[in-house]
């Protein structure tokens, strides 16, 4: 553990001594990713579309950086920058994030700004629509989302640059708001998996299922999930409450430096809720970071804030402390945009 | 009309020659009935094909009554069966040319392939090694089959069984050219039987060799007919499974096999059937299967192998509170077709099935085909039937045809049937990313996941086994 935790400080140490600035990274060589067709239900002959060309990730991003002004960001950039920072180096820093929907080109993301040091919990509230679930999953790298300005550094290195299991790799979580089912996956097999990808990023030898048993076995109790989880097919037949306990699961098992918990409150019963908030405040050390995302004040009730931010329409507009969640709570919206 | 007549008028000669004389004396009135009368509805190709399967077992011991009977019921039948073409709807999206431009030999000896029985792999359970058709080797220990329980040629049959399986044997008037091909070519006869009430612990494995292989560059096809029968008694249950293989990677070779079941009443039977043949060889398997009432026929295949697969299945359920279960997967990992033939046919009350089929075309130049027919008749009422296939296609231009095809006369019934063709699914693949996983283990980890669905419903471990490392060593 301690020399584990030892590698990740020497590599965050160096990450942090290249000048993003001065000389870009090279780009990775983009993979290609063949088309792909939704389910369809069909009575007759089909044949795969060979018009479909292979769709290239670079086509996603944009290079084009907008500067825009935006009047009420102001208050937020102010809030950020009057924080007590010196000498503290920035875990995740948003600059004016653009992001638009791949097909339809309609833009959800309007400049957000966010700034997340080690050790903090942040929470992002807003209305439906307002695009925080967009923001978690641009963060991650999700496909259906393209950037068109803006920048995303996480611990020194161009987010936008890297792959979504890269940025995975890198010590980003997302829980997922929806989580998909995958049949014929177990839970075992999909989270060993994933963890001998970590270790083989960190040159690692990686475990045998026997192995990692018992090393999952721990983090079973802390979700307060039962063994025979590990035997059924990922989230197959799972409910809603369960999903959510799946993806906390996963976070404990792997571990992240920033974890984005996109509505795991939601679905979920209050002795469900205190399970899954205490084992996500068991998770938090000064290193670890966590970006929520939420509707509700309850869950904040078990997981406190270090800053809440107020998201609409596509931007960020205000930043405050618990306050600002009360606040809302009291008066609702239009309180704040108002 | 002409033919038949002059048929029926020789069944009626009373049989007071010697033997010799009368087989050549029958032999010589079929051609000419053949000349004369069938000319115009019969194929030379077809003609000459089961002159070679004739000639080829002349040379054998004088066959069993059965196989005998089977034979000319199966050379009237080709008399006048023409190849199939793509014309043909049973074949519309079978290209059988593979076959037909080849020159077919048919393997008329057993061979000494002691190469493939000391490349064995070991097994626990009963088996008979079958190489090209023949019965090569049988393995039964003392202990292995219960009282009564039959696992061998039917030639070795006792006496007081060989009535009661004849009455069986043959029976299906619904085959097509390759059930006649069979029936004339088959060159041995395999027998299980099952008796009453008797339960059968482990299952018997029959395992097919093909050890002759032709010439590409000549299209010299060797053609084996291997043969099976199956009867399980009432309240009797017992597992089979059969395994294809061939010697090598690359062997051109045709394997046409036959299996006939009986499932009597109360009766159960699981059959499981991996098919693993050479990637240039032909594969045309028919089943047809029997059952009583309120027994159940539960069948998992998986089927890689052969330049062209094709599995016919036929279940006829003949009493009421049945079951019949098929779960199959087909993965085309090479320029091949593999295709299923499916007909269920449901005659009597609360009769059900259950069926899922699942195709992954892996090349550009790959094809599946699922033709999958159940018939509910009139008096079939109560019925609770249940069709769903689900295919990936993962290359472009791979292809899928599938006609799921429901016939219902019956008024009180449930059915239901679904068809769902797909890439992988995005989502999927970066809920994977996104727990660092990258997209060629997670595309290989969802491929695996797809067929695991049907490789999990085998009966037996060491045979799950075998089918997953199969499956995960193509992949």
């Amino acid at each position: 553990m301690a020399g584990v935790n030892l590698q990740l400080r020497h590599a965050y140490s160096i990450a942090q001594f290249v000048p993003t600035v001065s000389s870009p990274p090279p780009l990775p060589t983009q993979r290609v990713r063949l088309g792909t067709s939704p389910s369809r239900v069909l009575l007759c002959n089909l044949r795969a579309n060979s018009a479909a060309a292979p769709i290239l990730r670079t086509t996603r991003r944009s290079v084009i950086v907008s500067a825009s002004s935006v009047s009420s960001a102001v208050d937020s950039d102010s809030l950020v920058e009057d924080r007590d920072d010196v000498g503290r180096i920035p875990l995740l820093e948003v600059r004016d994030l653009r992001a638009v929907i791949a097909e339809s080109r309609q833009e959800i993301l309007k400049g957000v700004n966010l700034v997340v040091y080690e050790g903090e919990v942040h929470a992002v509230m807003g209305k439906n629509g307002s695009g925080k679930s967009t923001f978690s999953k641009v963060l991650v790298g999700h496909p259906d989302y393209e950037v068109t300005g803006g920048s995303i550094v996480f611990k020194g290195q161009n987010l936008l640059d890297m792959e979504p299991e890269d940025r995975s790799l890198a010590g980003l979580f997302m829980s997922f708001q929806s989580p998909v089912e995958i049949p014929g996956v177990s839970n075992m097999d999909f989270l060993n998996m994933a963890f001998n990808a970590r270790k083989r990023k960190l040159g690692q030898p990686e475990l045998d299922p026997i192995q990692f048993y018992s090393h999952l076995v721990s983090k079973l109790e802390v979700v307060n999930m039962k063994t025979d989880f590990l035997n059924r097919n990922v989230n197959e037949g799972f409910s809603g409450g369960e999903r959510k306990r799946n993806e906390i699961l996963q976070l404990a098992v792997l571990g992240a430096e920033l974890a984005i918990l996109d509505e795991i409150d939601s679905g979920l019963d209050v002795d469900a809720l205190q399970d899954v908030a205490k084992a996500v405040n068991g998770l938090l050390t000064p290193k670890n970071s966590v970006l929520m995302i939420t509707h509700y004040q309850r869950l904040l009730d078990y997981i406190k804030p270090t800053l809440i931010h107020i998201m609409e329409n596509g931007r960020i507009i205000k930043t405050g402390d618990n306050s600002l969640a009360k606040l809302l709570e009291k008066e609702g919206y239009k309180a704040i945009s108002g | 009309m002409a033919a038949a007549t002059v048929l029926g008028r020789l069944s009626l000669i009373p049989n007071l020659s010697s033997k010799p004389k009368l087989k050549s004396n029958r032999r010589t009135t079929s051609t000419s009935v053949s000349v004369r009368a069938q000319a115009s509805f019969s194929d030379p190709f077809v003609l000459q094909l089961a002159e070679s399967l004739e000639d080829s077992l002349s040379a054998s011991p004088s066959s069993s009554l059965p196989l005998q009977r089977i034979r000319d019921s199966s050379a009237e039948t080709l008399l006048s069966t023409p190849w199939p073409s793509r014309k043909d709807e049973p074949f519309r999206f079978t290209d059988t040319s593979l076959i037909r431009s080849s020159q077919i030999e048919p393997i008329s000896t057993q061979q000494r392939n002691s190469e493939i029985l000391d490349n064995l792999t070991e097994t626990q359970f009963t088996n008979a090694v079958i190489i090209d058709g023949f019965v090569s080797n049988l393995t039964i220990g003392p202990s292995d089959l219960p009282d009564g329980v039959y696992f061998g040629k039917y030639s070795g049959l006792p006496d007081e069984l060989t009535n009661r399986i004849s009455e069986f044997i043959g029976n299906f008037d619904s085959g097509d050219l390759f059930w006649s091909i069979n029936g004339m070519g088959a060159p041995d006869l395999m027998v299980i039987y099952v008796p009453e009430g008797c339960k059968v612990e482990n299952p018997i494995y029959l395992r097919y060799f093909s050890g002759e292989t032709g010439d590409r560059e000549s299209k010299r096809l060797p053609v084996s007919n291997p043969r099976v029968f199956v009867l399980v008694e009432e309240g009797g249950e017992i597992g089979i499974v059969e395994e294809f293989v061939g010697k090598d990677e690359e062997g051109f070779y045709w394997t046409n096999p036959v299996l006939e079941v009986v499932v009597q009443k109360n009766a159960k039977l699981k059959h499981s059937y991996l098919q693993k043949e050479s990637m240039a060889s032909a594969h045309i398997k028919w089943t047809f299967v029997r059952q009583e009432a309120e027994s159940e026929y539960e069948l998992v295949e998986v089927s890689t192998g052969g330049k062209l697969g094709r599995h016919n299945v036929h279940v006829q359920q003949l009493g009421p509170d049945t079951l019949t279960e098929l779960t199959t997967f087909h993965m085309c990992v090479n320029e091949q077709t593999l295709d299923l033939h499916s007909k269920i046919i449901l005659d009597h009350p609360r009769g059900a099935s259950r069926q899922l089929h699942k195709c992954i075309v892996a090349h550009s130049s790959g094809q599946a085909v699922f033709d999958g027919n159940v018939r509910v008749n009139r008096f079939a009422q109560q019925t609770n039937a249940g069709q769903l296939t689900r295919s990936l296609l993962l290359k472009p231009r791979a292809t899928v045809n599938i006609k799921p095809n429901l016939q219902i006369i019956a008024d009180d019934v449930k059915c239901s049937h679904g068809a769902a063709i797909s890439d992988l699914e995005e989502d999927q693949l970066f809920y994977f990313q996104a727990r660092g996983i990258d997209l060629e283990t997670a595309r290989r980890a969802l491929i695996s996941s797809f067929g695991s669905e049907v490789i999990e419903k085998f009966p037996n471990r060491e045979i799950r086994d075998q089918a997953r490392n199969h499956v995960k060593g193509l992949l």
